[in-house]
């Protein structure tokens, strides 16, 4: 056990150029408590580290016990921020920003009905707030201000999803960019013949650039080999290990390069020399084999083994124990 | 020199060019409003399906609202041009000056 446990910490400190941190998994299995002990963990080392959340039914507000959600990045403690991204106002805040960009554009007293519908529709689509999140996390990991990133990854298959968002959308904005090339071409004959001045830059363009460079940036986050430490999080059940292996193939797929594996709610072994009822035995047992199937399959890429602790991590103190037990005792 | 048809031949002819002439006068407005029909339907299927190739993907509406503002001059004008009933004819394709 004690060997494993410092495969944690000596994988994040061997790679101090792996700024953006991620547990990825199915929901539920501690990826927010594994990101909260890490920041905090990273925090006491003196690095300055923002733990940010994209899920809307996020819990690091619950976790470190103050409501961040939607007020950009919060204080917690030296050197350790939060910020839950509220995709909503994200996205209402934006519907805000293209309005008002019509009516300077036009000098409009109101944006006109048909335009409106559409962005009231485009606004309820599904992939509306996918994104609106990566997005914002474009905006947040852009400005640079942290040592670390601690990204509390959303359930896997949204990450997914936004990975082979982000190849088609690449894709179709490299064909409407060359469209609108084309079309300046055009236009600058028509200029030519009817010999007008060359016509001005075409802002279309730009902000088409400017999308395709925010639509890669986002998600090279999830991809880059160089600055992206990747940890999923399973827990010793054959559900979760089958679920586990298929994400690790898909993000494979996707390149994402997967740092390790982190082993949740392993019943302590010693509550076997106590007097235990047959319930707890049965699960130790359980959970043995399939931890020694975990060790056959991912061998030494499992890096920790964490504990089922006798309650909820939530609070610093809590916090404060989950990273002495995933990172060494003395926080050190 | 002229060759010479047997009766059989000159009759299976003349049924033939009959039934060019009622199907010109008949047939063919049926079979071009059909086809025109079937192109119609057709150019939807592809939009439907692979829409891509020519600039109409699922679009992502998120960086399509971007987009929104510099095109609120033109989207009454193009809504226009592609959402209008067209008759089959008004193709420059299918015009038939000169046939």
């Amino acid at each position: 056990m004690e060997k494993i446990d410092t495969a944690l910490k000596t994988t994040i400190l061997q790679h101090p150029e792996r700024r953006y941190i991620m547990f990825g998994g199915k929901g539920g299995l501690g990826k927010t408590t594994f990101s909260a002990a890490t920041a905090y963990w990273l925090a006491s080392q003196g690095k300055k580290v923002l733990v940010f959340s994209v899920d809307p039914q996020a819990s690091l507000s619950d976790i470190f016990q103050r409501d961040i959600f939607g007020k950009g990045p919060v204080k917690i403690l030296e050197n350790l921020w939060a910020q839950e991204i509220d995709a909503d106002q994200h996205i209402k805040q934006y519907q805000g920003e293209i309005r008002q960009k019509i009516l300077d554009m036009y000098g409009f007293e109101s944006v006109p009905e048909e335009i409106e519908q559409y962005i009231q529709a485009a606004s309820a689509e599904p992939a509306m707030e996918e994104s609106a999140i990566f997005d914002a996390v474009v905006d947040v990991v852009v400005r640079g201000d942290y040592d670390y990133y601690i990204y509390d990854l959303v359930p896997l298959g949204h990450a997914l999803y936004y990975l082979s968002m982000a190849k088609v959308y690449d894709e179709w904005i490299t064909k409407i960019t060359r469209l609108r090339e084309e079309m300046a071409e055009y236009q600058g004959m028509v200029s030519r013949m009817k010999r007008e001045k060359e016509t001005e830059e075409d802002q279309i363009l730009t902000e088409l650039q400017d999308i395709r460079s925010r639509i890669n940036t986002s998600a090279r986050i999830l991809t880059d080999r160089e600055k992206t430490a990747f940890f999923f999080v399973l827990i010793p059940e054959e559900m979760i290990l089958l679920d586990t292996l298929k994400a690790a193939g898909m993000f494979a797929k996707f390149n994402v390069p997967v740092s390790g594996y982190v082993v949740n709610r392993v019943v302590p072994h010693e509550l076997l020399q106590q007097d235990i009822p047959a319930y707890l035995r049965n699960r130790i047992q359980m959970q043995d084999r399939y931890l020694a199937q975990i060790d056959r399959t991912f061998g030494s890429q499992v890096l920790a083994r964490v504990p089922e602790l006798e309650r909820d991590v939530s609070g610093t103190e809590m916090i404060e124990r989950l990273a002495g037990i995933m990172y060494g005792q003395d926080g050190s | 020199m002229q060759i010479q048809l047997k009766w059989p031949e000159k009759l299976r002819g003349i049924r033939q060019v009959a039934r060019d002439f009622m199907y010109g006068m008949l047939g063919m407005e049926f079979a071009n409003h059909a086809m025109e029909m079937r192109a119609s339907l057709e150019s939807l299927f592809m939009l439907a399906t692979v829409g891509e190739m020519i600039g109409v993907p699922v679009l992502p509406p998120y960086y399509s609202l971007r987009l929104l503002p510099y095109l609120v001059p033109q989207i009454k004008t193009w809504k226009r041009r592609v959402l209008r009933e067209r008759e089959f004819t008004d193709e420059p394709d299918y015009h038939l000056e000169g046939l």
